[in-house]
């Protein structure tokens, strides 16, 4: 009988890593961008913690700790530019900012269309049928 | 070119089934994610969803294979199997409030192993911070700055392909040199099988006679000497010392007129070092000079030998984990502690300085 070994959690750390590179190169929502990188540093509190475990000392857990302040300090800058990015151009994709590129790059366009979105179908309406009755005796009301 | 050299020496080097290990759940995640990307598509994508599931189900079985069923193992299956499909759905899904949700799953589920970890300040800490403060914050942001719905840039994804491929290399490098350095998974094995002969040599009669398949020593032996040739690791002392322990064993195994006292001698050697090496797998052992304190544990210059271990083999940590931090933080990072908050200050004041509207109002 064993326990699990260190290697499991530092492949954990590593997958959880990587998929924070890929989210954070591929998408183009500032806020998931952002989400992003704080699951890189999930990824690497993990690796972090997993040390201190297996070597009997605390100083992995002590480094988390400062991760932990670091990511917070980002979180609320990068929200206030968030918010005044915002402001300016009235969306949160950073291609609306591909002005801000290196001389000579060449402007990335979408190309292809989004499908439209499903047509609904309009809702049945009834033929009005019958005789309006007369309204005796609301004239006047007091 | 160079790769051309270098992976027929690594197929070499390494047995077969690391590299299967690694590449199957690296190829099969790469496809999922990049089918699962957020693009323009008719379909929902129904195969990269059944990609991810095999990568996941290839991944727990040949990558992180522990081969005990405890009920630590079921957790740590649970929360790392949970962790990892939060975070693929953050990567694919379009939609950023649930992105923003299912990065909650991760946070909540890291902290899961983190309790795995014996690290229950951290996991409070994480839970009130990620779970608490940032998300709720990111929702906040996102209320404000989205109010229509999906936006344009939601549902595409910039070079889907060549983000893939890039992390998914990385990944698959990362893989390979913790499974060259910290994979335990081999010695384990082979320690196992050499206390099991231990154990069968024991029950014999004191002068019965020891050899033949009924002990299994010799092949036990060989196939331990074959499999420490074979890893790269062998360049460390402890590595050197259980090579030359099975050496010294398998020449004990091969006189004939050696004793089965000599034998068990000889096996037990070979047990102690390869668990010397089993602990020191991977250890960057700071230089003598160094001054670092024991507040934290046993101080990290100590020889692994010398450390001592539960049943598991792993060593204890303090189980009043709060002050033993809390000693940790005010003796020795004392200085970084000042600094992070110094930075904490730093960080308010600008959020505030870049959010706050000065229209000037005329008098």
């Amino acid at each position: 009988m064993s326990a699990v070994p260190l290697h499991n959690y530092l492949v954990v750390g590593a997958i959880l890593f990587v998929l924070g590179v890929i989210g954070f190169l591929a998408r183009r929502n500032m806020i998931v961008m952002f989400l992003s990188a704080e699951m890189m540093l999930q990824g690497v509190t993990i690796n972090l913690v997993a040390f201190a475990r297996y070597r009997g000392n605390l100083q992995g857990q002590s480094f988390t700790l400062f991760i932990l302040t670091v990511a917070a300090c980002e979180a609320a800058v990068a929200l206030a530019l968030f918010l005044m990015l915002y402001r300016s151009r009235k969306s949160l994709d950073v291609s609306v900012w591909q002005d801000l590129r290196e001389a000579g790059q060449p402007a990335t366009v979408d190309e292809e269309t989004l499908p439209l979105p499903p047509v609904e179908e309009p809702l049945p309406t009834l033929t009005p049928a019958g005789l309006e009755p007369e309204h005796r005796g609301e004239r006047t009301h007091v | 070119m160079i790769s051309c050299s270098l992976l027929p020496m690594f197929a070499a080097a390494y047995p077969a089934k690391t590299m299967w290990a690694i590449t199957v759940p690296v190829v099969l995640g790469g496809l999922a994610v990049f089918v699962l990307l957020p693009r323009p598509r008719r379909f929902p994508p129904l195969a990269g969803a059944a990609c991810a599931g095999l990568a996941l189900l290839f991944a727990g079985w040949l990558l992180v294979d522990t081969g005990t069923s405890g009920p630590e193992t079921v957790l740590f299956y649970s929360f790392s199997g949970i962790a990892i499909v939060g975070g693929g759905l953050l990567v694919t899904q379009a939609n950023p409030v649930k992105a923003a949700l299912s990065f909650t799953l991760v946070v909540l589920s890291t902290c899961g192993l983190f309790l795995l970890l014996a690290a229950p300040f951290l996991m409070a800490a994480t839970i009130i911070v990620y779970a608490g403060a940032i998300i709720v914050t990111f929702l906040f942001v996102i209320m404000l700055a989205q109010q229509s719905g999906l936006s344009d840039a939601d549902q595409r994804s910039r070079e889907p392909l060549l983000t893939t491929v890039g992390g998914f290399v990385l990944l698959g490098a990362l893989l390979f040199i913790l499974a060259v350095t910290y994979d335990s998974s081999g010695i384990e094995r082979h320690v196992r099988r050499t206390e099991a002969v231990l154990e069968r040599l024991s029950a014999l009669p004191p002068d019965g006679d020891w050899r033949g398949p009924s002990s299994d020593v010799e092949s036990t032996l060989k196939d331990f000497l074959e499999w420490q040739s074979q890893t790269v690791r062998s360049g460390t002392d402890a590595s050197k010392r259980l090579e030359a322990a099975l050496i010294d064993a398998a020449s004990t195994g091969a006189s004939p007129q050696a004793t089965r006292t000599d034998v068990v001698q000889a096996l037990n050697n070979v047990r102690d070092r390869a668990t010397e090496v089993r602990w020191t797998m991977g250890f960057l052992r700071p230089g003598a000079n160094a001054r670092l304190s024991d507040a934290s544990g046993p101080p990290p210059n100590l020889p692994p030998g010398e450390l001592r271990r539960d049943a598991f083999g792993r060593p204890p940590l303090p189980a009043a984990n709060t002050a033993y931090l809390g000693r940790s933080l005010f003796s020795d990072y004392l200085l970084a502690v000042e600094l992070g908050g110094t930075l904490l200050l730093i960080a308010t004041i600008g959020a505030i300085a870049i959010t706050g509207r000065r229209t000037e109002r005329p008098r």
